[in-house]
């Protein structure tokens, strides 16, 4: 996607810090701790690459679901909306914003439904419990959290520029990509402008690579305290995978998880409040908004 | 979009129904008064194709307006202030606008001068100029399209169908509305670029001279031999290529009509303008950037301000009504405007 990054709402309302990311999920953080929160988050972003590839989208598309998936946790506690459920949604909704094409209903479900069976039965040992109708219902809400922010720059593009500028062969292109795509599974989606992202994968890709490109580094007109900052966040994943067993502590983590009240274990019917069966899924929206008021 | 959280019911009772504004056939236009604003808004309701577009969610050029439109942000390009619905039933908020430029050039008792002329073509140019800068191609301009306010301002308005460009990539040729739509399209070219907006402001702005569409084309082939008995037919020598466009027809040569006898009226920078805007080889024809720094723009008489250009009649007392505040300005405010 081109445009103007500078002018963009990604740069204008969606570049957080540190202190806002803690602040926003002041809630789910009380119940999980630091590392946890960020293991259930590589979790969902492994999830939804999964999903993407299963569907055939592109890398982009799977990008752009990701950092919507985490747009929506900074705004909300876990317990407003399923993670199971937001993780399709965001891949639907991306999708149609990336120009992808539509998925259809049917296979964005059974693909759900596969994936959960073949890839995650360790993580949710029933059935993928949602319909499309609530996709649809949550794909609404989605687009309202992001306040319709829905244009995303990543670091894919600068990072091809750079490689080209560069000059170089291919192998350090797909080191570096490689990279951009695990740094999907921090936060520096949310807190930096993606041509720092791109040149941070660049440098670890040198790093791993054991090429010497110090003078092109030296000629870049960039903040390099900000290229460390990201660089080191990508090693803490690094560090934090390595003596992560997903097998056995997710289902533990996510058994802490809060979860919203109403579970469609079953095919929704009219729930006991009388709430309408279109709703199953999506907490009202009055509830979450108080409880981010301290 | 100050208002994220807004529930689905509380939106739809902000917005309180006025007028019935307008269809379209993506959309039902109604005014509203925004009851937290107080604001008079536009609120453009996404109707619901067939049950099973309503499956897809939410509505995909809906969802390409309100991409581009959040992203985007200009004096003269229409304004997105909310979104609310419910699933696939989805409502767009926006400024309202008194008026369009169609209905101005249908409105007899209209008169446009010189002056008003430039003062919408420019503005039309800035607002398209920074939408090119942005990479995104609007693909349906046409008078219907470009909005006006109670100040005269214009805005750009209707994106269901634009889109980010870049990379040379394939599109659909279906785009724009037929009588605006440039003869590359026309000849089924999948692979284009600002030149069809361009066209289109060609087009628009010959219409406020003439005050009738200038092209105004029964079928697809009629447009094409509107176009040609107007400017030529093309040939490989003046437009390099036109032989090999996917729905390229062979067309008897008309030898076109010289711009002076069609618009008698006007002068030479402005056929020269028109000539670039209206260039059969989407090569040869202008860029907004080039357009604006062309002699039209800075010859006598200079554009009028948007706040003196005409209103449609049936706002005359409240124009009348306008005239007065501005009699009141001091005349130092006048001339600042100037």
């Amino acid at each position: 996607m081109a445009g103007k990054f500078w002018s963009s709402s990604q740069f204008q309302q969606w570049i957080l810090d540190r202190q806002d990311l803690l602040r926003e999920r002041h809630g789910d953080l009380q119940i999980l701790s630091e590392e946890e929160y960020h293991k259930v988050m590589i979790f969902f972003a492994n999830f939804i690459q999964s999903l993407g590839e299963q569907l055939k989208v592109k890398q982009q598309v799977i990008a752009t679901a990701t950092v919507y998936f985490k747009r929506f946790y900074v705004r909300n506690s876990f317990k407003c909306v399923d993670p199971l459920l937001l993780a399709p949604t965001c891949i639907f909704l991306a999708s149609k914003v990336e120009e992808f094409g539509v998925i259809s209903n049917s296979r964005l479900i059974s693909t759900c439904q596969a994936v959960v069976k073949n890839k995650y039965s360790h993580v949710y040992t029933a059935e993928f419990p949602y319909r499309i109708n609530h996709v649809l219902e949550c794909e609404f809400y989605l687009l309202e959290v992001m306040d319709c922010c829905l244009v995303l720059y990543h670091a894919y593009r600068p990072l091809v520029q750079y490689v080209a500028d560069i000059g170089q062969e291919n192998d350090l292109l797909s080191t570096a990509w490689k990279v951009a795509n695990d740094s999907l599974r921090t936060d520096v989606a949310l807190m930096y402008p993606p041509h720092q992202i791109a040149i941070a994968c660049l440098h670890i890709a040198c790093v791993i690579l054991q090429k010497d490109y110090k003078t092109w580094f030296a000629e870049l007109n960039v903040d390099f305290e900000k290229i460390l900052e990201i660089t080191r966040i990508i090693l803490n994943l690094y560090e934090l995978c390595k003596n992560f067993d997903e097998k056995k502590e997710i289902p533990q983590i996510l058994q802490k998880v809060p979860k919203p009240k109403t579970q469609p274990s079953r095919p929704p019917s009219q729930g006991a409040d009388g709430q309408p069966p279109a709703q199953p899924v999506v907490q009202q929206q009055q509830q979450p908004q108080g409880l981010q008021q301290p | 979009m100050s208002e994220q959280m807004d529930g689905d019911q509380s939106s739809q009772s902000r917005y309180q129904k006025i007028e019935f504004l307008g269809e379209g056939q993506f959309a039902t236009v109604f005014k509203a008064r925004d009851s937290q604003t107080d604001q008079i808004v536009a609120v453009k309701k996404i109707k619901i194709g067939s049950r099973a577009e309503a499956r897809d969610g939410i509505n995909r050029t809906a969802l390409r307006e309100i991409k581009l439109m959040q992203e985007l942000h200009h004096e003269n390009v229409l304004g997105l202030l909310d979104v609310f619905g419910h699933q696939s039933d989805i409502s767009l908020v926006f400024d309202y606008m008194i008026t369009d430029l169609e209905t101005l050039i249908k409105d007899t008792r209209v008169i446009l001068y010189p002056a008003h002329v430039k003062c919408y073509t420019l503005q039309c140019l800035k607002g398209l100029e920074y939408l090119h800068l942005n990479w995104v191609l609007h693909r349906d301009l046409k008078p219907n399209n470009l909005l006006i306010d109670e100040n005269g301002i214009l805005k750009i308005g209707d994106f269901g169908l634009a889109k980010f460009f870049g990379s040379p990539r394939v599109y659909t040729h279906q785009v724009v509305t037929r009588w605006y739509r440039a003869p590359e399209l026309l000849f089924g070219a999948r692979i284009y670029g600002t030149g069809v907006d361009m066209w289109a402001v060609g087009c628009i702005l010959a219409e406020l001279l003439l005050r009738l569409p200038f092209l105004p084309g029964e079928t697809d082939l009629d447009q094409i031999s509107k176009i040609f008995q107007c400017m030529g037919t093309p040939t490989e020598e003046t437009w390099p290529g036109v032989t090999k466009l996917p729905d390229y027809v062979e067309f008897k040569g008309f030898p076109g009509t010289q711009f002076e006898e069609i618009f008698t009226a006007a002068g030479d920078d402005l056929l020269e303008l028109l000539r670039k805007l209206l260039a059969m080889d989407p090569l040869n024809r202008c860029t907004c950037t080039e357009a604006l720094k062309m002699d039209y723009f800075s010859n006598k008489p200079n554009p009028s301000d948007p706040s003196d250009l005409p209103l449609p009649s049936k706002f005359k007392k409240l124009q009348g009504a306008k005239r007065k505040v501005e009699a009141d300005d001091s005349p130092a405010a006048r001339k600042i405007r100037f």
